[in-house]
Order: structure tokens, then sequence, then C-alpha cells
């Protein structure tokens, strides 16, 4: 008895000192600090770190803490690769905060294989077909969804007779393709008349050839599939030739850069996007205005942090399961219905068969060098468009 | 025969071997065998980044067929290696077993090289260059538009390499697959460089005119050059697809033309040792960066961050230093390091 007693003082006495030590779950992100897509991928990982760094001080993720292990990959999927790999064989990474195109497509089989959660910047429509990409998540409606949810608010607003005359401005790039098919199909279904396509660079210094081809055809819309620093060279080119239709830009094309690039050629021009921009009232800006000190952020810096608070809500709803594990994540992350990121994105709903996270897009307008909000469009979640 | 100083050969054979002396034979041999037990030892991270040198071999071998032995450059080896991967996927997409879908793939990358080598016979140095730009940037947008093949933007799957019912399915197993693909490869290229048509390229490099009087046929050699190294080319794309079993038409930009050039360059123009190493040197430096900018990270985190920023300035950093201060690349520092060496603990 006397044994027994002296065991059971030495097992609480054990468990007393026995430090509380929160369990690390770790999370790989692929990161551009460097490479063509720096510009934007550096504020969307400060908006991921940002995200991280609260939730452990929220203790999101009740006795765990999130711990990032970041990797520059220059925007080369060839280093992203290796990355997975390091993160996968050395690190043991639960999930994958993921990128670009370039990464995210080349690791697709990968993360399906080795059971990786990711949440990547990539919104390519065919990434949320989880036959093909099962492993594959984001938080903003798809490249081809934002397009549609964007012609159907103009269409809704058009007030003439005659049917609305669309032009399509974009990069021969996967990116710049990627919603093009899509779009034309269902400008053609409510109603568009497609008058012109034009072929503008990533890196393009002008686009006056392609503007004086568009002009005669006088479209009232223009889609500008491209990045910011495309859109800016395309609305100050068609503000030296006088063309004035209603522009509108895809995710990459527009963000608070595009005034400072553009300066008055970028009033009126309307950017779609899945994130909140800095200062709005929204719960989520609380702990975004901490984190930066109230300095403002680029709205990728929000989608980042978003990103990561999403991903956190899988890993939390994965840990009460008692499952912090890929296919745990994945299956929690399956579970989210109309799941509100503190209104920095529209809600969020995953579904085994249908990773669109949403069909909504935000429509900002920029007017007096700030981008305003103008709407949130939101489409019918279609099966058959699901991965197209 | 023992005792002598300094090789002896009796034959043109034994001058031509490509291990010349017993030692070079057994430190080789050890090598071998420590390189093939070495994914014992190694995680999937070290076997991925040795896959990807494996790869980085291949093409950068068949490419110092073109450029460095036959003087024919081109910017347009990715490309080369696009067309390898999408042939190859295409083919085991349509149930075409592993094997013959890459020598396909190779054949396909070999034909589309013919074409375009076709210029060479009229176009040379920069304005050759220019040429194989040209095609670079026509096979990406082939590569972006040809849907029905291709996948176009999206791109497209690519199944897990299988031979006779084999799955290479893990690292270790695509460690060894793609190690003998490229031993493959580098005994071709050394064994065409052995030939009379090897001698050719090297004639047509060091003066084509010249060349020309000796009775080489300019045009069918440097059609042969531009084939070949397509071929493996192809070969070193196909592997790529199957390996990372996804593929797009991003993969295969001008930045990766542009990495393999490099590859040749710091390795050592017209030396298949010297391709060798410029692959693993190219593939390594990017890993041995991000390893760097980890490290410092805990110690120095402002210096580990401009380290990180100035990655792509490295790289090109490291290339003029190379074109600089060892333009014959690393095969000729190895050569060095060997002599000083054999010749140690005298000088001379």
């Amino acid at each position: 008895m006397t044994a027994l007693r002296l065991f059971a003082l030495c097992l609480a006495l054990c468990l007393a000192a026995a430090p509380v030590s929160a369990k690390t779950i770790k999370i790989g992100v692929l990161s551009t600090l460097s490479g063509p897509t720096s510009d934007v991928g550096v504020p969307y990982s400060e908006g991921v770190n940002d995200c991280a760094d609260w939730l452990n001080q929220t203790d999101f993720i009740p006795g765990h803490t999130l711990e990032l292990l970041t990797v520059d990959y220059a925007y080369n999927a060839q280093q992203a690769i290796a990355a997975y790999k390091r993160f996968t064989a050395k690190d043991n990474i639960v999930a994958l905060q993921g990128w670009g195109t370039a990464d995210t497509e080349a690791l697709t089989r990968f993360v399906a294989k080795d059971k990786i959660p990711t949440v990547s910047a990539s919104y390519s429509a065919h990434l949320t077909d989880p036959a093909k990409a099962p492993y594959n998540f984001f938080i903003a409606a798809d490249y081809s969804t934002q397009l549609r949810a964007a012609l159907k608010y103009f269409r809704e607003r058009w007030d003439k007779d005659r049917a609305p005359r669309l032009a399509l401005m974009y990069p021969d790039h996967p990116y710049g393709l990627s919603p093009i098919e899509a779009g034309r199909k269902y400008a053609k279904e409510i109603g568009y008349e497609i008058v012109g396509e034009e072929n503008v660079a990533l890196g393009a210094l002008e686009a006056t050839t392609q503007l004086l081809a568009l002009r005669e055809d006088e479209p009232d819309f223009v889609w500008i599939g491209g990045t910011t620093s495309s859109t800016a060279v395309i609305l100050k080119d068609a503000a030296k030739l006088g063309m004035d239709p209603v522009f509108f830009t895809n995710i990459w094309g527009a963000d608070e850069n595009l005034p400072k690039l553009a300066g008055d050629a970028a009033e009126g021009c309307y950017s779609l996007q899945s994130a909140v921009a800095y200062g709005a009232e929204v719960p989520g800006m609380e702990p975004i205005k901490e984190a930066t000190g109230g300095e403002p952020k680029m709205t990728h810096y929000i989608r980042g942090f978003a990103s990561m608070y999403v991903m956190a809500e899988g890993i939390r709803r994965a840990a009460e399961e008692g499952e912090i594990n890929g296919p745990g994540v994945k299956n929690a992350l399956e579970t989210l219905r109309d799941f509100d990121p503190m209104g920095l994105t529209p809600p969020i709903s995953f579904y085994p068969d249908d990773h669109r996270p949403n069909m909504s897009v935000f429509i900002y307008q920029v007017e007096n060098g700030q981008l305003v909000l103008r709407g949130e469009p939101s489409l019918e979640r279609k099966d058959e468009w699901l991965g197209h | 025969m023992r005792g002598k100083c300094g090789l002896f050969y009796t034959s043109y054979g034994q001058e031509r071997a490509l291990l010349t002396t017993p030692s070079q034979k057994w430190r080789f041999g050890l090598f071998l065998l420590v390189y093939l037990l070495s994914p014992l030892a190694l995680d999937a991270y070290d076997l991925s980044v040795l896959i990807m040198v494996h790869i980085a071999v291949i093409g950068a071998v068949s490419l110092n067929l073109l450029t460095g032995s036959c003087g024919q450059i081109s910017l347009g080896h990715g490309a080369f290696l696009g067309v390898g991967a999408y042939g190859a996927a295409y083919c085991t997409a349509n149930g075409v077993p592993f094997v013959p879908a890459l020598l396909l793939g190779g054949t396909a990358s070999a034909l589309v090289g013919l074409l375009f080598g076709i210029p060479s016979l009229r176009l040379k140095g920069i304005y050759l260059a220019i040429a194989t730009l040209a095609a670079q940037i026509i096979l990406t947008y082939v590569f972006l538009h040809w849907d029905a093949v291709t996948g176009g933007a999206h791109g497209m799957m690519v199944a897990t390499p299988s031979i006779l019912g084999y799955a290479f399915d893990t690292d270790a197993k695509t460690f060894f697959l793609t190690l003998a693909v490229a031993v493959l490869a580098i005994l071709t290229v050394a064994n065409i460089l052995r030939t009379r048509t090897g001698r050719a390229f090297v004639a047509v490099r060091d003066h084509y005119l010249s060349a020309e009087i000796v009775g080489v046929n300019l045009f069918r050699t440097k059609l042969v050059a531009f084939g070949a190294s397509s071929f493996l080319a192809g070969v070193a794309g196909g592997l790529w697809g199957h390996y990372v079993m996804y593929i797009t038409p991003e993969m295969f930009g001008i930045g990766l033309s542009i990495s393999y050039l490099a590859m040749i360059i710091i390795g050592g123009l017209g030396s298949v040792q010297g391709a060798v190493f410029g692959a693993i040197f190219i593939t390594l430096l990017p890993e041995f960066l991000n390893w760097g900018s980890g490290e410092l990270s805990g110690l120095l985190p402002g210096v580990a961050d401009s380290l990180m920023a100035m990655k792509e300035g490295i790289f090109g950093l490291v290339l003029v230093l190379f074109l600089i201060f060892e333009p014959e690349g690393l095969n000729r520092r190895w050569q060095l390091f060997k002599a000083y060496w054999k010749l140690y603990p005298f000088a001379y």
C-alpha cells in the first residue's frame, strides 16, 4: 500500500513538474521573396506570417503552436519541388501555403500523393476539381468565376438597348489564358457582344498597337487579365488614345500600386478582388492593424492573412477531431460551410467534391487614387462550371 | 608496365579509353558503389535534389554536344526539353509503355531540333542564337495553344513511370531510373565525341571552312548535332515530366534554356565532364543559397533576408565571375586540382 501511495505521489509530482508545452504544427510556406512575382509575393507572405503570429498569440488552436517554414523559391518550379521535398522529408509539415501557378501545378500530384493540404494563391479553375487536385484549396473564387461574376455585375447595370460590347486583353500566358474560354462563353450567354481580343504581355512597355486595333470596335467594356504593371501600361496608353471604355481587371491586374503607376489614367478602373482593402470595417481588420502597426498594406497582404486564417481553421477543426495530419486537415477544410474569415473575404465553403471556396467577388473601383468597394456579385454554384 | 613513370599507350584504343589508369578505374568504381548505395542513407529531399541533378546532367551534356562541341549556340534547349516532356506524356497517356514513350518523346524532340537546325547552315553565332530563340518562342506558343495534345494553359497530368509493371513511384526508385538514363546519356555523348562524327563536330566548331575543305559535310554535321542534342534533351524532358507528374508550358520557358547554357559555361564548354559539373553546380546553387539563408536567419536576420532577396543577382554574379576568372569552367579547375595532387609535394 505504501509503495502504491509512493508511486501515486511520484506520478503526481511528475505531472505537476512537466512543463505545459504547446505542440508544434509545422506548415511549409512557398514564397517569392525574389524573382518575377516578388512585388506581390512579399506582401502576401507577410500576411501569412503575421496571421500565424496572431493565431499563436490568441491560442487559436488550443495547446498547439503554428510554426511556419518559409522558403523563397523565386517562382521556379524546380526550386519549389526541392523546397517541398525538404518540407515533407525533413520538417514533417502538416500543410502547405503555396503561391503561384508554377509551383502549385508542379506540386499538384505530389501533394495528392503525400496527402498534404495546400492553400495557394493560384486561382486556376481546374484546381477546384477534387477529382484532379484533391489536396488543393484556395480562398478566392477561381479566375473563371471572378470573371463571370463581374460580367454579370456589369450586365445587370447595362441600361442601353443594344448588347454591351466586350473586348478582352490578356497575356498569352497560362495565367492570362486561364479564364478566357469560360469568360467568352458566359459573356455570349448573358448577352455581350465580344468585339475583339488582344494579347498584351505581362512585361509590356506599351499597348498602343493593341488598343488601336480595339478602338475601331468601340468596346464598352475591356477586360484586362494581366498584372498591375501591364494594366498601368494599358490604361495610360488608352488615355493617350482618348479611349474611355469601362476597364476591369483580374485579381492580380490591379492593386494599391495601380494609381501610383498609372496616375489619373487609373481613375474609374474596376478591380476584381477576393479580399477587402486595408482599412475596411470588418472584424478581421483589427488584428491586421495591430500586426501592421496601422501601416496600410496591399490587398495581397490581406489575402495572405485570410489564406492562413482559413487553413488554421481547418487545422483547428482537425485538432478537435484529434487528427492533425494531412487527411485530417483536408477533411476538416471540406466541412467548412459559409465560414466567415472575419469579413476579410466572402464566406467560404469547401465540399469533398467541390473545392470552389465561394462564387463571389468583390468589385472595387479606383476613385481618387483609392480602391472603393462597389459591389459583391455572386453566382449560382453550377456543377458544369466546376473545374472550368 | 609497372614501375614506369607516366602513361605509356601501346594502342590508339588505350589512349582513347574513358578511364585510362587502374587507379582511375578503382576510384570511379568506388564512387559509383557509394553513390548507388546512397539512397539507403538519404531522405526524400536529398534524393529529389539528386534526381534533378541527374535530369540536368542529361540536358547539359546534350546541350554541350551541340554548343560546346559543335559550336552551334542554342537558346531553345528548354523548349526541346518541353517537346520531349509533352511527347512522352502524350504517349504514356495514350497507353504507350514508359520506355518507348520516353524514346518517342526524344524522337519528337529530335525531329523538331532538326527542323530548327536547318537555318544553322546559313546562320552562326548571335544570328543562330536568335533563330533558336525563335524556336523557344514558337514552341512555347505551341505548348500553350495546342490544347488537344498539351492541355494548353492548364497543362497535363503525367503518369508515374513504370517499366514492365514495376512502378517508379518513390524518390529512391526514381533516383536509380534517372541515374541509369544519365549514365547512358553521358556514355552516349562521350562516345559520339570519339567517333568520326564527333571529330567533325569539333572541326566545325574550331573552323568551319577548314572542316569543309577536309571533307566534312557542314550541313549534315550540324543537323546531326541538332538532332542528337535535341533527342537527349527530349529524353531529359520526358524524365522530368514523369517525375513531376504534371507539366505546364511555364516549366519550359527561356529561363530553363538560360540555365542550361549557364551549366555548360560554368562547367566547361566542350567537355562532357564539365557539363556534368555545371549541371551539379547550377542545380545545387539555389539549394545552397536557401540553406545558407536559413542558417544565417538565426544569427544574422538582416543578412539572411538580403541574401534571399539577392538570390537572382548571386546567380548572375557567379556566372560573370566564372567567365572572368575561369572561362574554361569547373572542368579546368578540376584538371588543375588533379595535376596538383598528382605531382604533390613537387611543384613540377
